[in-house]
């Protein structure tokens, strides 16, 4: 029976997307597309890139979804949404009211050129406790790290060093070939 | 003045406490809203009259230039020129309905501050809080400059300059500078500067939010600063008048004031007043080379410069009006900032609501029809546009209504009667309406007020405290 080891399956921080603080959203987006023509030999294409600081600190992850909120309208942003809603207006409401603003903002192609030039701090999401897993835990310690806390990857520690990043795809891939070899025997 | 120090210390520990979820922290800006010796210096005064019940109660507060009437207590609090107005507290056997229920009060209703920093704040009307009817309760709470706190029983809060809360219960809320806020009851609530909220459960829900870059020149305020602004410069460019109304014993009343009218002996009347009957001028107004017509009133800070209202005008707690002319039954609302200029009046048609919070500050003239509804900030044309409508168009909106910053979801007609409502209450309240018979309200009420003064410790470790003091009929 094949035992799976966090380090075997997950994508090493060198192969993966990443940009410094201060990039540009088009930045990072030219860099997902280098990481992907590099290694392509993954089934699965990457979805995220990675935030380092000065010193190769990973200070935050931009997802595909982090990328698409930078085009829409600030007034329907998360947190102004948020705020919306403590006032006590209904979600038929908010929904109109996100409508109303997307009618009202630029074309698709002027928002496009307006968020290549916006910084991947505003957009990206700091890393959560829960969101960290060291390189010699076991894979089902993982697994219950991504359905708990409903995560797309986690980041794999060794010491204080981020040394890779754990991907629900290649995490499912693990389970499913484990699930077809139980099958068999 | 070691007392007065521990006092306000204590009062932003407690507020700090309710409002840690917030992550709000009180304690850079009550140290510096006042400078400590300041507090030392005025005298406190209160009201007598034989028309509301009459019962104070100081324990341990400083009380600086702070004006007291009807029954009222303060307790481990600091009122910094604070006008706590109980004229229009509810007494004992007043009924009143709520839902099925028709509730009696117990008792007479008695405002009660408790561990509680006001600055300049008006606190006014009566508890709208159906669990609290008998007490209209201000507890671990600072207000800033120019706050008011009106109806609205309050806990664990802190209000910016110029924010008010009004017939809304609240608990734990951080409150804005120049936010306004009329939502029932509300917990755990932070406005940010400049939101103006008015909201009937199940019949409306209006909402509008200043810019904050367009707001910032009128009010300004950080942590460990004064207020500052407009706003501000407006109000201290007028304070030596104050000065002298408050230094002189007696005052000489001004001539040809109709007997029905009532000018509060603490407002400033600057020449070439015209002041017709069942007006109402209450304390800390001021008034300058203006009209006010039958039934027009002026409550706690308004200021009216250079103006002319037809009558049976309301400008309420905090409004300025500024070289305009208003048709009859204007409303203009709390703390609303309306500026013509000598050259370019301002002009606003009868029946017209100008919402609370309202900013109108001109360079060309312009007038605003009779029977609208205006909310915003208003500098030209464009923005008039954007920020009125006719009221009946309003009262057509039923459902959802979005235009520039101004979110309104629910029955136009609904918001509409609400404030026409409220305003016909408020100049039946007044005495505007009073025919000489019936009606009677405060223009006639509140004419002859017995003023007396009480004094702090002058100096020592209780310098600026006052000694408990009880006043009873």
């Amino acid at each position: 029976m094949t035992n799976f080891t966090i380090m075997e399956i997950m994508v090493p921080l060198s192969e993966y997307a990443t940009v410094r603080q201060g990039a540009t959203l088009l930045d990072a987006v030219l860099a997902l597309e280098k990481a992907q023509e590099e290694f392509e030999h993954y089934q699965y294409r990457h979805r995220a890139i990675l935030v380092l600081d000065g010193d190769r600190r990973v200070v935050g992850k931009l997802s595909q979804l982090d990328v698409l909120r930078a085009l829409e309208p600030s007034a329907t942003n998360d947190a102004a949404l948020k705020q919306l809603m403590r006032f006590g207006f209904s979600t038929e409401f908010i929904r109109g009211f996100r409508k109303q603003q997307r009618l009202q903002a630029d074309p698709l192609e002027n928002l496009c050129a307006k968020a290549g030039g916006l910084m991947v701090e505003d957009f990206m999401q700091t890393p959560s406790e829960g969101e960290y897993v060291e390189v010699d835990a076991s894979l089902d310690i993982a697994i219950h790290q991504l359905v708990a806390g409903d995560h797309l990857s986690l980041l794999v520690t060794q010491g204080d060093a981020i040394v890779g990043i754990l991907r629900l795809t290649d995490v499912f891939a693990a389970v499913f070939h484990l699930m077809k070899e139980y099958q068999l025997t | 003045m070691k007392a007065l120090k521990s006092l306000l210390d204590r009062i932003a520990q407690r507020v700090n406490i309710n409002l840690r979820e917030l992550e709000f922290d009180v304690t850079p800006i009550a140290r510096h809203l006042v400078p400590l010796p300041q507090m030392t210096k005025f005298y406190a005064f209160y009201g007598i009259t034989p028309n509301h019940p009459l019962s104070l109660e100081f324990r341990h507060s400083s009380l600086a230039g702070s004006y007291f009437l009807g029954k009222c207590r303060a307790s481990n609090s600091i009122l910094y020129k604070s006008d706590v107005r109980g004229d229009e507290l509810q007494k004992k056997g007043a009924k009143f309905t709520f839902g099925e229920h028709v509730i009696t009060l117990a008792d007479d209703e008695i405002i009660d501050i408790q561990d509680s920093f006001l600055v300049k704040t008006l606190v006014h009307s009566y508890s709208h809080d159906p669990e609290s009817r008998e007490r209209f309760f201000i507890t671990n709470t600072i207000a800033c400059h120019y706050a008011n706190i009106h109806g609205s029983p309050t806990d664990g809060s802190f209000l910016g300059p110029f924010a008010t809360v009004d017939l809304t219960t609240m608990y734990d809320c951080a409150i804005g500078a120049y936010c306004y806020i009329q939502a029932g009851e509300i917990g755990h609530f932070h406005a940010d500067p400049g939101t103006v909220w008015a909201r009937s459960r199940g019949d409306f829900n209006f909402v509008y939010r200043h810019s904050p870059e367009r707001l910032k020149p009128y009010i300004g305020f950080v942590p460990g600063k004064p207020p500052r602004g407009i706003f501000m410069d407006f109000l201290e460019a007028r304070k030596k008048d104050f000065e002298r109304v408050f230094e002189v014993v007696n005052l000489q009343r001004p001539k040809g004031i109709p007997t029905n009218a009532s000018l509060d002996r603490y407002a400033v009347i600057k020449p070439k007043m015209h002041i017709a009957e069942n007006v109402l001028v209450a304390q800390r107004a001021f008034l300058e080379n203006s009209w006010l017509g039958k039934g027009a009133n002026a409550q706690e800070n308004c200021y009216i410069l250079n103006s002319r209202l037809e009558g049976d005008n309301v400008t309420a707690h905090g409004a300025k009006i500024i070289d305009a002319d208003l048709g009859p039954r204007v409303f203009v609302g709390f703390n609303s900032f309306l500026k013509g200029c000598p050259r370019c009046r301002l002009t606003i048609g009868g029946g017209t609501i100008v919402m609370p919070h309202t900013i109108i500050d001109i360079e060309r003239s312009l007038t605003i029809p009779e029977n609208h509804l205006v909310w915003g900030m208003i500098a030209n044309e464009a923005d008039l546009a954007e920020h009125s409508m006719p009221l009946a168009e309003f009262s057509r909106i039923d459902g959802r209504f979005y235009r520039g910053n101004l979110l309104f979801e629910g029955s136009g007609a609904a918001f509409v009667s609400a404030f026409q409502k409220r305003i016909e209450h408020i100049l039946l309240d007044n005495g505007a309406l009073f025919d000489g018979k019936r009606f009677k309200g405060h223009a006639q009420r509140n004419q002859n007020i017995s003023v007396n003064t009480i004094q702090p410790y002058p100096e020592g470790r209780l310098q600026g405290l006052y000694p408990t003091i009880l006043i009873r009929p």
